[in-house]
């Protein structure tokens, strides 16, 4: 049983809170991604997790056993290193070996020429010098088994940390960002390969990446924090579709969710001049604010664009158009509706929409802006939490 | 710009591809020679001509009060030597006094750095004032020491007494089985410092994340020390080895003053020879030809330490 | 995770770590500062009595200290400049050129390491007589700066090799000869390093025993080291009027040292870790 529970765990250090309060509940088997911008307290979780630090109050639970207080090397869990962090005077076998012969270590391997023997004699029994040659072969190691990682490429660095986390059956797999220090290419494809390496070894997984698109693809469940502070655990869709705030809304999809102020009123919205009937979903869950403001939360690829002048219509100007091959990015100023946006500042008042094909617009272009409600959420202006159907009620 | 330097990858600074960028400067051949000549002249005038004197001087008889009368007598001062015990002790003393100081100055240095290495509160004062000693002028070193040595009123003796024990009132630098240590004693708290000052750097460049890579691994510290800290400070410990090696070879003044290689010679290193043999017994040739077996020693280490280190680097794959 | 027992003994190693490098420094001004009939007490006197002070005003009248530290200091600055004068260029060329004996220029700076003084200090005596320097503070320096010049340049190399390409590259643009970009360019950005090697080289001045011992003989020409050497085993100097010179030889060098110590120890590394 490999659940993880976090019961109110916090981090300080000094005065300073690094983590405050996560509670988190990862079942058997999962793909917990713990995403966020750097310095947001991710990885100090992780090494909570690990044991490398100590958690200032709280508890951790891995199955049925308290963990919180354990050294790291009686949790149970591998840990997969940024700088994958190989022994640097050992070969590839022996760094794979190194956590098995660990786990027989007596103190007298460390006379010398006794314990390097001794030491040999474990790496060449039959059941270490298997596993150790069964995990090459899963990550195509074999032929590096006898070379030091100083003349191993990144991507074969990365695939020995691997080896060395999985050579220990563990029960937890927790890993750093590992793939952020490979190029573009690279990464990818490792990608994929610690996606097909979960499904395989089976196992519960605890990643932390700033790459929302690693997020987005590998992850089973997502918890993306800031400041310390879990702002939402879900499915990589739930968080796509359904930010629980302005912060997620902004942080997911390239180019970001667009947040659109306006007002509601008996089951319209009102954007300046414009004003659009919202579906029956987002009426019951704007009912809740009154004629309070609200943003309106809206994927670029649920906006097209159509000529100046319709109904339910926001108007604009083009200001900016990027080709991306397939698909155009295309900026636009409205004139009559102001835009929200994240500290990192999209430029006021604009909104960005995706397009298919080769834009022919050009900056300076009026055009009018035709949204899709069908997936749009709600946010409170003042709070900027997503306003649901169901909290409506109960407020 | 040391720890940037020691991490930054080979490859990216070559200096091949340095030299060659900067030779397209200017295209003179002859700047880097007109650089280094001043240098070059000055060290063979002051020192390689020097050397080369001494050596032909070895192989004469000549005295320090008729310098200008010298006998070219070839090998003999050599024979001569291998064939004194005296000079073997030497040798012995000599060498029993570097290994030992080889050995406490580096692990003395190397357990100040590692409990100087992680933060604490006053760690910037503490760093400093644990260089004291290796600031210290060796000769008043000498000299504040022979007192706290004294016999009578030495403040070592106060303290033995006030443990109870026996051997309270010893006259160390007096007594040949206890001067050797009292001098190695001195030396040790003299140049330690040097050692933990270099470690302390080298430490910076120690993995942070090996370091809890080997503990997750379920290492206990000695063997966390074993693969995440000492192959990081290896070649360090190395180069320390190679210069406190000929550092003690060479190291005169500290035991000149104390003890000037006495009593019956339970101090005398080759150096102290070598000044006794010139300025006491005045035969300048003999005192050549220990100089000459000195710096062989010096010369012997040297190839050992560049062919070992080859030898590692290879065997790690770094060439 | 560290428990706070393990913390304690710790910080206890460190204590006795501190208490040892500095106490022989700290008994020197102690004994310095002590009175005759305390000297030879069966308790000796552990902190330093301020009403001895007077000590040190005797010392100054009764022998020749002052005259000592000024001679050490002149041979120690004197040092220390004609390194720094001879190393840069060398320096500057073995960090950026490649050239034909490269190799033999690092392996005869490094021989140097390996030369005890008091084996050269014999035909030394010789060209020093031949040249009329026996006996001045000029041959001393001469002396000492053939010890010193070598580390200098090592260090100074590890410097330059941390000064990147492009500036100079700039300043080769805006018309800057090769000693013109040394001088202007690189040297000032070295000159922190440039700091620690002066120390480096003005202690070895300042320390320097077995020159001074035999190159110089005039009572007046003394350095300190040798002043202070010549009263060690001598029974007619009270032992606190030796320690009193020993602080003044020692005080000011350790006071001066802890005050560049950081940059010292930044120089000193860079040159020597690199190897």
């Amino acid at each position: 049983m490999a659940s993880i529970k976090l019961n109110h765990v916090a981090k300080h250090f000094g005065t300073k809170v690094a983590i405050s309060d996560v509670d988190l509940d990862v079942t058997d088997g999962e793909f917990l991604v713990l995403l966020g911008p750097s310095g947001c307290g991710k990885s100090t979780l992780l090494r909570m997790l690990a044991g490398l630090e100590t958690v200032s109050s709280g508890e951790i639970h891995l199955g049925d056993r308290r963990v919180d207080q354990l050294p790291p090397s009686a949790r149970d869990m591998a840990f997969v290193f940024q700088s994958y962090a190989l022994y640097p005077h050992m070969s590839v076998r022996r760094n794979i070996a190194f956590p098995l012969i660990m786990r027989q270590f007596k103190w007298w391997f460390h006379i010398p020429l006794i314990g390097g023997w001794a030491k040999r004699r474990i790496e060449r029994s039959p059941e270490v010098a298997d596993l150790v040659e069964k995990t090459a072969k899963t990550l195509s190691l074999t032929e590096m088994l006898d070379r030091y990682p100083r003349t191993l490429s990144g991507g074969q660095r990365q695939r020995v940390a691997l080896g060395r986390a999985m050579v220990r059956k563990p029960e937890v797999f927790l890993m750093d960002e590992p793939l952020s220090n490979l190029d573009a290419k690279l990464r990818t494809a490792m990608r994929a390969e610690i996606t097909r390496l979960h499904q395989r070894v089976g196992g519960t997984f605890v990643y932390v990446t700033h790459d929302q698109v690693e997020a987005m693809t590998m992850g089973t469940r997502i918890a993306l924090m800031r400041d310390g502070v879990v702002q939402q655990f879900g499915t990589p869709r739930e968080i796509y579709t359904s930010p629980a705030n302005t912060y997620v809304a902004r942080f997911i999809g390239t180019p970001p969710m667009n947040l659109i102020e306006g007002s509601i009123d008996a089951g319209m919205i009102k954007f300046g001049e414009a004003t659009l009937a919202l579906p029956q979903a987002l009426a019951a869950a704007g009912r809740s604010t009154g004629r309070a403001p609200v943003l309106l939360g809206i994927r670029p690829n649920a906006l097209t664009l159509a000529a100046p002048g319709g109904q339910g219509q926001l108007a604009g100007t083009v200001s900016l158009v990027e080709h991306v091959g397939a698909e155009s990015v295309v900026a636009v100023k409205l004139s009559h509706a102001a835009t929200a946006h994240d500290e990192e500042g999209a430029v006021a008042g604009e909104i960005m929409i995706t397009t298919q094909g080769y834009s022919e617009l050009k900056p300076g272009d009026p055009v009018s802006v035709v949204p899709d409600l069908s997936e749009a959420v709600l946010f409170s202006r003042s709070t900027g939490e997503q306003l649901r159907a169901g909290l409506a009620l109960a407020a | 710009m040391t720890d940037a330097a020691l991490r930054q990858p080979q490859l990216s600074r070559s200096p091949i591809a340095r030299s060659e960028r900067t030779a397209r400067l200017d295209g003179n051949p002859w700047t880097p020679y007109l650089f280094a000549a001043p240098v070059v002249l000055y060290l063979l005038l002051f020192q390689g001509y020097p050397l080369l004197r001494e050596l032909m001087l070895s192989f004469t008889q000549t005295s320090l009060l008729t310098p200008q009368t010298s006998h070219f007598v070839g090998m003999r001062n050599y024979a001569e030597l291998a064939a004194r015990p005296d000079f073997w002790r030497v040798i012995g003393v000599t060498a029993l006094y570097t290994a030992i100081c080889v050995v406490l100055a580096i692990a003395l240095g190397l357990g100040a750095a590692l409990l100087l290495d992680r933060p604490f509160r006053g760690r910037g004062i503490a760093r400093a004032l644990v260089t004291i000693p290796w600031a210290a002028p060796p000769v008043a070193v000498a000299t504040v020491f022979a007192w706290m040595l004294n016999a009578q009123y030495g403040i070592f003796n106060h303290w033995l007494k006030l443990l109870d024990l026996e051997i309270g009132y010893e006259s160390w630098l007096d007594n040949p089985r206890l001067a050797l240590p009292a001098i190695l004693f001195t030396t040790i708290w003299q140049i330690f410092p040097f050692s933990s000052v270099v470690l302390l750097a080298a430490l910076q460049g120690v993995s942070e994340e090996v370091r809890e890579a080997a503990q997750i691994d379920g290492a206990d510290k000695l063997s966390i020390f074993k693969v995440a800290v000492w192959p990081t400070i290896r070649p360090t410990v190395a180069l320390l080895v190679l210069f406190v090696t000929i550092w003690s070879l060479r190291r005169f003044d500290l035991i000149w003053v104390m003890t000037q290689g006495g009593p019956i010679g339970a101090t005398k290193t080759l150096v102290i020879e070598l000044y006794t043999r010139a300025f006491v017994a005045r035969e300048l040739g003999e005192a050549a030809a220990v100089g000459m077996v000195g710096l062989s020693i010096a010369l012997v280490v040297t190839v050992v330490y560049f062919w070992a280190t080859q030898r590692a680097e290879r065997a790690e794959g770094r060439r | 995770m560290r428990s706070p027992t393990s913390q304690a003994i710790r910080m206890a190693l460190i204590l006795i770590l501190l208490s040892v490098s500095v106490f022989p420094i700290y008994w020197m001004v102690v004994t310095s500062l002590t009175s005759s009939a305390n000297l030879f007490a069966d308790t000796p006197q552990l902190l330093p009595d301020p009403a001895q002070a007077f000590n040190y005003a005797d010392t100054f009248s009764h022998t020749g200290v002052l005259v000592w530290l000024r001679n050490s200091a002149i041979v120690a600055i004197g040092t220390m400049v004609l390194s720094i004068l001879l190393a840069i260029l060398p320096a500057y060329a073995l960090s950026r050129f490649r050239f034909r004996g490269k190799g033999a220029l690092g392996f005869l700076l490094f021989a140097t390491q390996m030369l005890p003084e008091a084996m050269l200090v014999v035909p030394l005596y010789a060209i020093f007589a031949n040249l009329a320097l026996l006996d001045t503070l000029g041959g001393l320096i001469l002396a000492n700066t053939a010890f010193t010049v070598p580390v200098i340049t090592w260090i100074l190399k590890g410097a330059i090799d941390g000064v990147p390409m492009e500036i100079e590259e700039a300043a080769r643009v805006d018309g800057c000869s090769r000693i013109g970009i040394v001088l202007q360019v690189v040297v000032p950005v070295v000159a922190p390093t440039l700091a620690a090697a002066s120390v480096i080289a003005f202690f070895h001045g300042w320390n320097e025993y077995v020159f001074a011992q035999t190159l110089v003989s005039s009572q007046d020409l003394r350095t300190a080291s040798v002043g202070l050497a010549s009263f060690v085993g001598e029974l007619s100097t009270p032992i606190h009027t030796v320690m009193a010179i020993g602080v003044m030889y020692t005080l000011p060098a350790v006071l001066f040292y802890l005050m560049v110590q950081r940059y010292v120890v930044a120089g000193m590394t860079a040159g020597s870790v690199k190897g």
